[in-house]
């Protein structure tokens, strides 16, 4: 089997259906990729040149068997082209749609077949494909004008849906995250999430990967491939299209039980994959595992300056299955000579309206070896907090050597201190809730 | 001999069915090491006969093939204390359309109630379902999944994906239940699923003891 780099890192790609008008898909993808580190043929044979690259009439007039190869021509047009195909490509991407999507299953199988009789491996149809900012690889029809697409990262995003792949890639730059390698793969003709979590498990650039699925094809492939995955890095899953029940007319109770979602969670808590319940929860995973390594155990310590928000952290941690152990008796006595009497010593340690930023040095320092974890929320509304607190944390990070994140509330400082947090690898949500369900996939193994 | 050698040859001696029938699941099962109530299996048109070795209270059940729930249909009688009404409990079933016979069974202890079942899942092959019983999972669903064949190991994490598992540890002054014994049920039902051979299992209920458990209902069907 041919081996993804070819996918990933193309040192030659071929784009059928280029077109010099940047109102078109074809132009819009030839005028992304000239950014390759490797030679691109754009192949139309109204035209001799496009974008100042030569052209050619077909991908059988190229000079050298290409790595990828980029479909964009109409649906019923594909099977000719990939026939074509043979010998000359590695790997053809089909960007078109018109196949099993709107129920054209005939013709998808049709190029099925066409991929093992020419050896050609696919990826789609109906998709949008690749972007390797390390290979200055991106085959989406999005112009860079509209979609600003995040930079060089650790980031891995595997999607069956380019829409959810679009948006995600604008919430990831907007996180401050960078990726390693995006792949929609759209209907799984051939490639199929599996065969890419093989290839990221290997992937010295990907620290973390997030992965979208509506359907696996082989459950059991997918389960092994995301176990392996599972061991080298953080994977998570979001699994759409959970309302499906189980077979109605089944003779066993077992076969009326058991609903596709809820097998299908199940073995992943089997196997110990992670999963995000709603796509926030997967951005949010995506931060926090991007930022930091996970670490065992579940015990977790809540540093607020509002009661309010640190109630609703504790709140989460129990239904997120984390422990909000009480502080130990030594380091509340430390903690009470030190603060103001009104400050509430428990689990949250709650520094109230008046907090000044060096108390989150104080009690941080004082609970450091007693937990797992640690959510440091900070309302920015009060005058005591400054920007020193970005400081405190990342001295602290440095020194606990396990995971921290942040709930920064809105207002003041609150953007400043944001940036410098992130720029620091302390992730910060937008809600005492959010934060607590990003440490707990830091803590996910700890279980 | 291998639980795959043993449910071949099982399938073997049953080529002429789909749908088993519960006193057939129970032997194959007990060959597995899995308990169930004493009892015998009365033909119809045959009698009871004359000496049995069981002991009163029973219960006489309807076997049939077609009918996927006996008490729906009122094909289950309990608590049978004497011959006379054993005599007409079997009488009364045999009647029942499609009856095929009568199993006669002790009458077991009540215990807490489980399912362990299995299925033949269309994305993830064969896969093992563990469930508190009785209104639980009709009323909470709940119930946990699992690739077939699983660990021991596995089998107790899927005892404790459940809620009901801490009423199964000893509840309020409870004693606790034998989680030793369902894992063993588990591990083993996930084993004949995995040969492939069979559609699905359904053990349901499973009465669960401090010590033990028995296998009050069972139904298996092949693909």
């Amino acid at each position: 089997m041919t081996s993804l780099d070819s996918l990933f890192y193309p040192k030659s790609v071929a784009l059928i259906g280029a077109s010099a008008s940047e109102e078109k898909l074809g132009g819009i993808v030839l005028k992304n990729i000239l950014g390759l580190k490797g030679r691109v043929y754009p192949v139309n044979p109204a035209y001799p040149e496009l974008m100042g690259l030569k052209a050619y009439p077909s991908i059988r007039d190229l000079p050298e068997t290409v790595d990828l190869s980029i479909v964009m021509r109409p649906a019923a047009e594909v099977p000719e082209i990939l026939r074509q195909h043979a010998g000359k490509a590695r790997f053809a991407l089909i960007v078109s749609a018109g196949f099993a999507e709107i129920g054209a299953s005939v013709l998808q199988e049709e190029l099925a077949q066409i991929g093992r009789n020419t050896g050609v491996r696919l990826v789609g149809p109906n998709c949008l494909g690749i972007y390797n900012p390390y290979h200055g690889l991106d085959t989406m029809f999005l112009p860079h004008s509209c979609l600003k697409k995040p930079g060089k990262g650790n980031v891995a995003i595997v999607s069956q849906s380019g829409a959810v792949v679009v948006s995600l890639l604008e919430a990831v730059r907007r996180s401050n995250i960078g990726v390693s390698k995006v792949c929609n793969y759209g209907n799984a003709v051939d490639l199929d999430a599996p065969d890419v979590y093989e290839y990221l498990a290997e992937d010295p650039e990907t620290g973390v990967v997030i992965s979208y699925l509506e359907s696996v094809g082989n459950g059991r492939r997918f389960i092994e491939a995301a176990r392996l995955l599972g061991d080298v890095k953080p994977l998570v899953v979001l699994k759409a299209g959970k309302g499906t029940s189980g077979q109605k007319a089944a003779f066993s109770h077992t076969g009326r039980l058991a609903g596709s979602y809820e097998v299908f969670r199940s073995i992943l808590r089997q196997f110990r994959v992670r999963e995000a319940p709603d796509y926030d929860s997967l951005l949010d995973a995506a931060k926090a595992l991007s930022c930091q390594r996970p670490a065992p155990g579940k015990r977790v310590c809540i540093i607020t300056n509002g009661g309010g928000a640190g109630v609703l952290a504790a709140d989460e941690c129990m239904r997120a299955g984390l422990e909000v152990a009480q502080l130990p008796e030594p380091v509340r006595e430390m903690l009470r000579s030190t603060f103001p009497p009104f400050y509430v010593l428990g689990n949250p340690i709650d520094l109230t309206g008046q907090v000044r930023t060096g108390d989150y040095r104080v009690a941080l320092d004082g609970v450091r070896q007693t937990y797992d974890g640690f959510i440091i929320i900070a309302l920015t509304g009060v005058a005591g907090v400054t920007l020193e607190l970005a400081e405190i944390m990342r001295d602290f990070r440095t020194a606990a050597g396990k995971p921290v994140v942040a709930h920064i509330a809105q207002g003041g400082i609150a953007g400043k201190l944001t940036t410098l947090l992130e720029k620091s690898k302390i992730p910060v949500f937008p809600s005492p809730e959010r934060a607590v369900r990003a440490l707990g996939m830091l803590l996910h193994d700890g279980g | 001999m291998t639980i795959r050698d043993k449910v071949e040859k099982f399938l073997q001696l049953q080529v002429d069915r789909k749908v088993f029938r519960e006193h057939e699941v129970k032997n194959l099962l007990r060959g597995f090491g899995i308990n169930s109530p004493r009892g015998m299996f009365v033909p119809r048109g045959a009698g009871i006969p004359s000496t049995f070795n069981l002991s009163y209270p029973l219960v006489a059940k309807l076997v049939s093939s077609g009918i996927s729930s006996k008490s729906d249909v009122g094909g289950v009688q309990l608590g049978i204390g004497n011959g006379d009404d054993l005599q007409r409990a079997v009488t009364e079933l045999s009647r029942m359309e499609n009856a095929e016979g009568v199993l006669v069974e002790e009458m077991a202890q009540p215990g807490f109630e489980v399912i362990v079942g299995g299925t033949s899942d269309f994305t993830f092959g064969p896969i093992v379902m563990f469930g508190m019983g009785g209104f639980f999972v009709e009323l909470f669903r709940d119930v946990s999944f699992a690739l077939a064949p699983l660990t021991r190991d596995h089998a107790l994490w899927l005892v404790g994906e459940t809620k009901g598992e801490k009423v199964l540890k000893g509840f309020r002054g409870k004693p606790p239940m034998d989680i030793d014994a369902i894992a063993d049920i588990i591990v083993t039902v996930s084993e004949i699923m995995a040969t492939g051979l069979i559609r699905a299992i359904d053990l349901n209920p499973v009465a669960l003891y401090p010590s033990g458990a028995l296998v009050l209902d069972a139904k298996m069907t092949r693909p």
